[in-house]
């Protein structure tokens, strides 16, 4: 057992854990930062999805000892003052969460888009989640989410 | 040119609930505390498809309170009663019901007090989103609190519960003749496909569904059953099989296990029909299940409006699709 | 939060308040927070965490299963067998022909056959590995073919047909003598996974009172306690079951998943045990869609009326029945469509293979139904000329006519209304089939 220290949401969390464990469970099971999900544990579902380095990332498959001194950013960092990001807003009042399980992961994907390019088209939108899979709701409410809270038109 | 284009249109009916003479319940408690905010202990599970929002709505609106006034708590054995299972498409439609006893009674527990109060008959008033009017009337006499302060000061009953059978008998065993179901719902959609002549890929351009949810609850959580459904459809038609050797499953990981992304589902057009269904609560149907029937048959009549050529058997992979155009060109029926 | 004025189709209408209203769902924003606890991201003091092990092979008598080596791996509590268990060791939906752990035989290559649980996941996946099972294999009956020749080995006393239904309406040789086209067709759908996102998982746990809890990713509490306490030799009442928030279930979680399991490890270990499956556990295991071999023929007139449907539907449910009777049984009843069929004869199948085993789907047998039953109106009127459109547009049943069954529809009929949409958007946006 290693020592760590992670720089997560802005915060630095202190924890033991093997080098070979993987960044998610380190941060659902010791940290208790759950919002990240487990959908495969294998980087196939996007479930998982957090920031590095401002990056998108499936932390299933990303060893904690390779996160050493970098930024994670999970959905639990999201809201700012406590009101919830505008893309959780759009989420929620749009019609793109059903069951929900996909949503985080969902939703820092589209964060990661925004951060590099604000206005992206429908396209743009989908290719960004393209790694995300969500089994209810076919997409097209959450690709009007992402739009609305882009602020660009919605189809 | 190796892409062709196709129409292709499915239709389907769909038995609501049980039948079968299989036990079909639903059932809540509800209850209103002093300050007027509602519990409902509803027995239907919510897997996402949002029978909880359904719920609070039925509630909010038979009782007459604001929908933020109203908590659910969700399915378990000790706080909340049977409700059956959410399958079926059978929980709004058969859970909706029930709610709307439960909180009819409750609302004429609360009249009635309220009538005590303001000396009037209790079908003189209503409640509209947390206040008691005098109908007709534009300004509110009380507040729902208020009344519910009152009903709770009297030591009144200002709790309920609601009971829905929707059971079904069986059908005739030989013939199965007979009324199968309490209620239907209806789809049709329409399913426009590219096909590459060339390697048998088929691509869903548009998807539009006509669903018919008697009356959309809530329509953008109809829309987005209507969505998901033909998006589980169009994994079904073209991608999604597990692949069995000998009886043993070799497409254990998603790697292999292919299912949609949003780069796989096409825009699906809803078209929200309501045709009032007078069993159900406030004339709604079940859609869950109508939404995602009849994407698979209209991708395969598009198909086959696209290439002339009819796939039989489900997926329609590429190979599948590639091979029957290959016989096809064999028996010289195919042309380029 | 009240009405939302941005709700994007929000067709606030009528005389209502809130029925009509796109209000936003009542958990949606916990989830898009990631507050929402779902049985995965639980955890109590003292909880251990489990693993199945799957018996990999389709059919094989157990001749003998050695876990001395699994209950050396540190940090493994308890390794369970069949003979741990303290009651019925059978459940099922339909009829009890389900296992908690195998017993006698196998029957899938996704029987769950021994039980870890232990300190951390880690260690109940080595634990389960080092299972040894001594099976000895039988004849596997891995096709509907296979399933109906009665010199197959039987694979459950009762012998591999189920059951099977009758539908029978008119006189089916009048139907075909009314017939100017007659379609005959074979058709055979496959067998699908719900891939639900969130996996099957239960957390159990003795309360202090005694009761066992099982706070579960189900689709129906009342039904698993029904299940989970005879198993386990428990009064129902003295078994909870909480439904969590669930990450999506299309019909999987209808059954029984992991709640007997991590109830029983719970049970005998006396410690909240958390069983979560793993995506290759819940790709491989419990119920599916039912792979359907369907051989219709079909008849209409010359004016596009349909005369007749004789059809015989098999359904390949599996070892394990689940719901598979019944859902067999409602493809057969819808295997007319929702049209006004004079003459039907249909006959359905439920047979027993060593596959997976399906169940419930979002469908229930009418979506393999439906591509019988749909394609077949398609080959009708591209045979008799006439717009698939058309074509249903004159067999609908409408307020007055029956279905196949002989139910009599009232003014809530709507499928007419839904082809008629359909009509209208392709007038409006000039889509034109391309070989009618």
């Amino acid at each position: 057992m290693e020592h760590y220290s992670l720089k997560i949401n802005g915060h630095v969390y202190e924890t033991g854990a093997e080098p070979f464990e993987s960044l998610l469970d380190v941060l659902r099971e010791k940290l208790r930062l759950t919002g990240s999900k487990k959908g495969c544990d294998e980087g196939e579902c996007g479930s998982c999805t957090v920031l590095l380095d401002g990056k998108p990332v499936l932390s299933c498959i990303l060893m904690v000892s390779d996160v050493r001194d970098r930024e994670v950013l999970t959905v639990e960092g999201l809201p700012q003052g406590g009101e919830p990001h505008p893309i959780q807003v759009e989420m929620t009042e749009r019609g793109g969460i059903q069951c929900g399980y996909c949503t985080p992961g969902i939703i820092m994907s589209a964060y990661a888009l925004l951060q590099e390019n604000p206005r992206p088209s429908e396209d743009e939108i989908r290719f960004a989640i393209a790694g995300n899979i969500c089994r209810c709701t076919g997409y097209s409410k959450i690709v009007e989410a992402l739009q609305a809270a882009a602020g660009t038109p919605i189809r | 040119m190796t892409k062709k284009r196709g129409l292709g249109v499915g239709s389907m009916f769909y038995g609501i609930g049980y039948g079968f003479n299989r036990a079909d319940i639903g059932s809540a408690y509800i209850e209103m505390a002093d300050d007027g905010t509602t519990t409902v202990y509803s027995g239907a599970c919510d897997m996402g498809q949002g029978i909880m929002t359904v719920v609070a709505q039925v509630a909010a609106e038979v009782v007459g309170a604001n929908i933020d006034t109203i908590r659910v708590v969700a399915a378990d054995t000790t706080s909340t009663p049977d409700a059956g299972p959410t399958s079926g498409s059978r929980a709004t439609f058969v859970q909706g019901i029930a709610v709307h006893e439960a909180a009819s009674d409750l609302h004429d527990q609360l009249m009635q007090t309220a009538a005590g109060m303001f000396e009037c008959e209790k079908d003189e008033l209503e409640a509209h989103n947390g206040d008691v009017y005098l109908k007709d009337a534009n300004s509110p006499i009380a507040s729902l609190a208020e009344v519910a302060a009152r009903v709770h000061l009297l030591g009144g009953r200002c709790a309920s519960w609601g009971w829905h059978d929707n059971s079904t008998a069986d059908v005739d065993p030989a013939t199965s003749q007979g009324d199968a179901y309490a209620s239907y719902g209806w789809a049709s959609q329409l399913a426009e496909v590219e096909v590459d002549t060339e390697t048998g890929h088929v691509k869903v351009l548009k998807i539009v569904s006509a669903t018919d949810a008697g009356k959309a609850i809530n329509p953008v959580a109809v829309e987005g059953q209507i969505q998901g459904g033909a998006a589980m459809g169009v994994g079904y038609a073209l991608y999604e099989q597990h692949i069995l050797d000998e009886g043993v499953p070799r497409t254990d990981s998603l790697a292999f296990y292919l299912v949609p992304t949003s780069m796989d589902v096409p825009e699906i057009q809803c078209e929200i029909v309501e045709v009032y269904d007078p069993k159900g609560p406030f004339g709604a149907k079940g859609i869950a299940e109508p939404a995602t029937v009849p994407t698979t048959p209209a991708i395969l009549n598009a198909i086959y409006d696209a290439i002339g050529i009819r796939i039989t058997d489900t997926p329609a992979t590429p190979e599948r699709v590639f091979q029957a155009i290959q016989e096809a060109r064999a028996r010289g029926e195919f042309k380029d | 939060m009240a009405q939302p004025e941005n709700a994007t189709s929000a067709a606030q209408s009528g005389p209502y308040d809130w029925i009509g209203s796109s209000v936003p769902k009542v958990d949606a924003l916990d989830k898009a927070l990631g507050i929402t606890q779902y049985v995965g991201d639980m955890q109590m003091p003292g909880m251990l965490h489990a693993r199945i092990r799957w018996s990999g092979v389709p059919h094989a008598i157990i001749r003998g299963i050695d876990t001395s080596e699994a209950v050396k791996v540190p940090g493994v509590r308890a390794v369970l067998t069949a003979g741990d268990i303290p009651g019925i060791n059978r459940y099922g939906l339909a009829v009890q022909d389900q296992r908690v752990l195998a017993d006698d035989k196998v029957r899938t290559a996704a029987d769950p056959v021994a039980l870890v649980a232990a300190d951390t996941e880690q260690a109940a996946e080595e634990a389960i590995t080092k299972i040894k099972l001594d099976l000895e294999p039988l004849r596997p009956i891995l096709s509907i073919e296979d399933a109906l020749d009665p010199t197959a080995p039987s694979i459950h006393e009762s012998g591999n047909l189920f059951t099977r239904t009758t539908v029978r309406k008119g006189d089916l040789d009048q139907g075909v003598k009314e017939s100017d086209v007659i379609v005959e067709e074979t058709y055979r759908t496959h067998l699908m996974d719900h891939m639900a996102m969130e996996t099957e998982s239960s957390l159990a746990y003795m309360d202090p009172t005694g009761v066992l809890t099982i706070i579960t990713s189900t689709q129906y509490p009342y039904r698993d306690r029904r299940q989970i306490a005879p198993a386990l030799n428990l009064s129902m009442n003295k078994v909870r079951v909480v439904q969590a928030p669930i990450g999506g279930g299309f019909g999987r979680k209808d059954d029984i998943t992991s709640e007997i399991h991590a109830g029983l490890l719970a049970l005998k270990t006396q410690r909240p045990v958390r069983l979560v499956y793993t995506r290759r556990d819940s790709l491989i295991a419990n119920t599916k869609r039912h792979p359907m071999l369907m051989k219709f023929r079909t008849g209409a007139r010359s004016d596009g009326r349909l005369t007749f449907v004789d059809a015989d539907i098999y359904g390949d449910t599996g070892a394990y029945l689940s719901l598979g009777a019944f859902v067999i049984k409602k493809a057969g009843i819808h295997a007319c469509g929702p049209y006004d069929v004079p003459n039907i004869r249909v006959d359905t199948h439920t047979l027993y293979t060593n596959n997976l085993s399906s169940g419930a789907m979002r469908g229930f047998g009418v979506l393999q139904a439906a591509v019988a039953h749909e394609s077949q109106m398609d080959q009708l009127a591209h045979r008799l000329g006439i717009s698939p459109i058309d074509i249903r547009l004159i067999n609908t049943l409408k307020p007055g006519l029956a279905t196949g069954t002989g139910q009599v529809m009232d003014e809530g009929c709507g499928i007419e209304a839904t082809v008629l949409r359909i009509k209208e958007y392709m007038e409006s946006h000039d889509l034109r089939f391309t070989r009618s």
